[in-house]
């Protein structure tokens, strides 16, 4: 019986040591690589302690401002984003948990999910004309709103699904008091379901923060967001330099990367609450 | 119902519009929810729906930059379907997306009850699968691209001082896709384990205590318990997965480029080749929609069943 558990105890400790190697070797090594002195990027096996430099840091600085521009961009893309599905999701979301019975609103559930069915790429293809003849090409804008329409159907069956949790006697007592309903979603309901946007929020911030076809399509200079230039970066003629795309993915990747840590719990929720509701 | 008055105005005829002597059918009252679902619906039908419904027009026309449209019928379909290089993509798409969706499936289920068997450290272990969760395609592609670089990747290099094959993704097509495949396994592993996980945790321990006081054995706890019970969240990760996998553009674009001699291709960098590269927006439109009617069918069964349970919940 003993050996029996032991063998299962090293058994498991193997899987979580597989487990780690799987998840975290290729992250960890980028983020190692883009500290290695030149050439030891290339020794193999590769070298666990080494002198850090910020060697490709210094010549990304230097050779690829248009990075650093990309980050902004990106920044700004991914914050509208964000706020914008958020919103748009937590009022429609308040829409379908309190008004029950509403013509069309019902039906419009299936039109929602219906429509998380279309691929991306399908709409490009009549965007791209009609974004040009608005002047829109290149703009933070037509990201921003790209980025928010693909989560506000998912976004607003989650904040449903949170805002249906919260009691309707709130409402009512609230109600009573003489308040109007957009009093009440922000005054009451609001705090309750901040873990539900917090949920949304991660999903859109991940995806507008890595988000590379539309991008790809519909930025060229102005509003070109950072994995746009890190593609750029992967593809360039005279060969790949390492180092910097090291540098640049673990600058692209760590800000990202530690909010999904840190909102785990919220992400958690909104992917099993995402699947098994719609 | 918190806001009975105006809730139950455009539908069950109390309130106050029946009060003012309206008769109840055909009527149509306003709500204050239309204005609060609007936001939703006008970003959904303006860049969603819409274009797509555009699409739909645009595969039966003939069309290119500085061209008019003209009606074509189901030429572009036909001239779609009669070119090798989509059936090439479809086959190349059939293949990533069966394969790997399916491994992760696996992999997914033995993490789940990895995870449900308990482990050491459980709660950092499980952001530690989560982690790639927060990675973009194009640095996973600079990741994966590197370990295999065929001259200096750390993983090919072990791979031929120990002997093994390598893969040689740069021009034999198959290899190709099989780093792309072990891509989307990476990057989608975090979604597939989470849904299983949570779906064997909603599994009561009563049965599996009552299962082994009936002496039953681990096999057959997993089979007679846990893989009906996780059955349906098994069938919705998988459908979620094929819709998902089926849109897969950037990991090809970024390691192959559908190359060499567009042998790589999968079915959305056939559209965008016929799109962007040769301006050819009807045969791209056909091919659109052909994929969108594919995503529409592969999810009837999900849809349908979410139907059900929504009507259950009487909504």
């Amino acid at each position: 019986m003993r050996s029996r558990r032991l063998a299962i105890g090293a058994g498991k400790m193997l899987a979580v040591a597989a487990i780690v190697v799987w998840s975290l070797f290729p992250i960890g090594f980028i983020v190692l690589s883009s500290f290695k002195p030149g050439r030891e990027i290339f020794a193999v096996p590769p070298e666990l302690f080494f002198e850090p430099t910020l060697e490709h840091y210094a010549s990304l600085w230097q050779r690829w401002p248009a990075f650093f521009d990309g980050l902004v961009n990106s920044l700004i893309i991914t914050t509208g984003a964000t706020a914008l599905a958020v919103m748009a999701s937590m009022l429609a979301g308040f829409a379908y948990s309190r008004y029950r019975g509403v013509r069309f609103l019902e039906g419009s559930v299936m039109f929602l999910i219906g429509s998380r069915l279309i691929p991306p790429i399908v709409v490009t293809l009549p965007l791209f004309p009609v974004v040009n003849r608005l002047g829109l090409n290149d703009t933070h804008l037509v990201l921003i709103l790209l980025y928010a329409t693909f989560f506000v159907s998912l976004g607003t069956l989650l904040m449903r699904t949170f805002i249906d949790q919260v009691p309707r006697e709130l409402d009512e007592a609230a109600v009573l008091d003489g308040a109007r309903p957009l009093t009440i979603l922000v005054k009451i309901i609001l705090p309750l379901v901040a873990p539900g946007m917090l949920a949304v929020a991660v999903f859109v911030v991940v995806f507008a923060w890595n988000e590379f076809l539309f991008a790809y399509i519909f930025t060229a200079n102005h509003a070109k967001t950072a994995p746009l230039v890190l593609s750029e970066m992967i593809s360039s003629i005279d060969g790949v330099d390492w180092g910097v795309l090291f540098a640049a993915s673990t600058v692209q990747l760590l800000p990202v990367l530690v909010f999904v840590v840190l909102m785990n719990r919220f992400l958690v929720a909104g992917l099993t609450a995402g699947a098994t509701k719609g | 119902m918190a806001f009975g008055s105006e809730a139950s105005v455009g539908h069950r005829g109390e309130g106050t519009a029946e009060a003012a002597g309206e008769t109840k059918r055909r009527r149509f009252a306003f709500s204050p929810a239309y204005l609060y679902a609007t936001p939703v619906h006008l970003l959904v039908l303006g860049i969603i729906v819409l274009p797509a419904i555009f699409v739909l027009w645009l595969s039966f026309e003939a069309s290119s930059f500085g061209q008019s449209a003209t009606f074509v019928g189901f030429d572009n379909y036909i001239r779609v379907l009669t070119d090798p290089y989509f059936w090439c993509s479809v086959w190349n798409t059939v293949l990533v997306v069966a394969v790997a969706v399916h491994i992760e499936l696996l992999l997914g289920l033995g993490l789940a009850l990895l995870f449900a068997s308990g482990l050491p450290l459980q709660r950092v272990m499980l952001v530690v699968v989560l982690a790639p969760y927060a990675i973009s395609e194009v640095t996973a592609v600079a990741m994966w691209r590197f370990l295999f670089d065929p001259d200096v990747g750390p993983i090919t290099l072990m791979l031929r001082y120990t002997g093994l094959p390598t893969l040689d993704w740069t021009f034999i097509p198959s290899h190709g896709l099989v780093l792309v495949g072990l891509l989307t396994i990476w990057l989608h592993l975090p979604f597939t384990f989470i849904i299983l996980y949570a779906a064997r945790l909603a599994v009561p321990k009563e049965l599996y205590e009552a299962g082994r006081t009936d002496g039953a054995n681990a096999f057959q706890l997993f089979r007679n318990i846990t893989l009906p019970l996780l059955a349906p969240a098994m069938l919705i990760a998988l459908l979620f997965r094929y819709i998902f996998a089926f849109r897969l553009f950037s990991e090809v674009w970024l390691l192959t480029q559908g190359g060499p001699a567009r042998t790589t291709e999968v079915v959305s960098v056939y559209l965008y080749q016929e799109g962007f590269r040769y301006n050819s927006f009807g045969t791209a439109a056909a091919t659109a929609w052909m994929m969108v009617v594919i995503s529409l069918l592969l999810a009837t069964g999900y849809v349908w069943r979410l139907r059900k349970e929504s009507l259950a919940n009487a909504f």
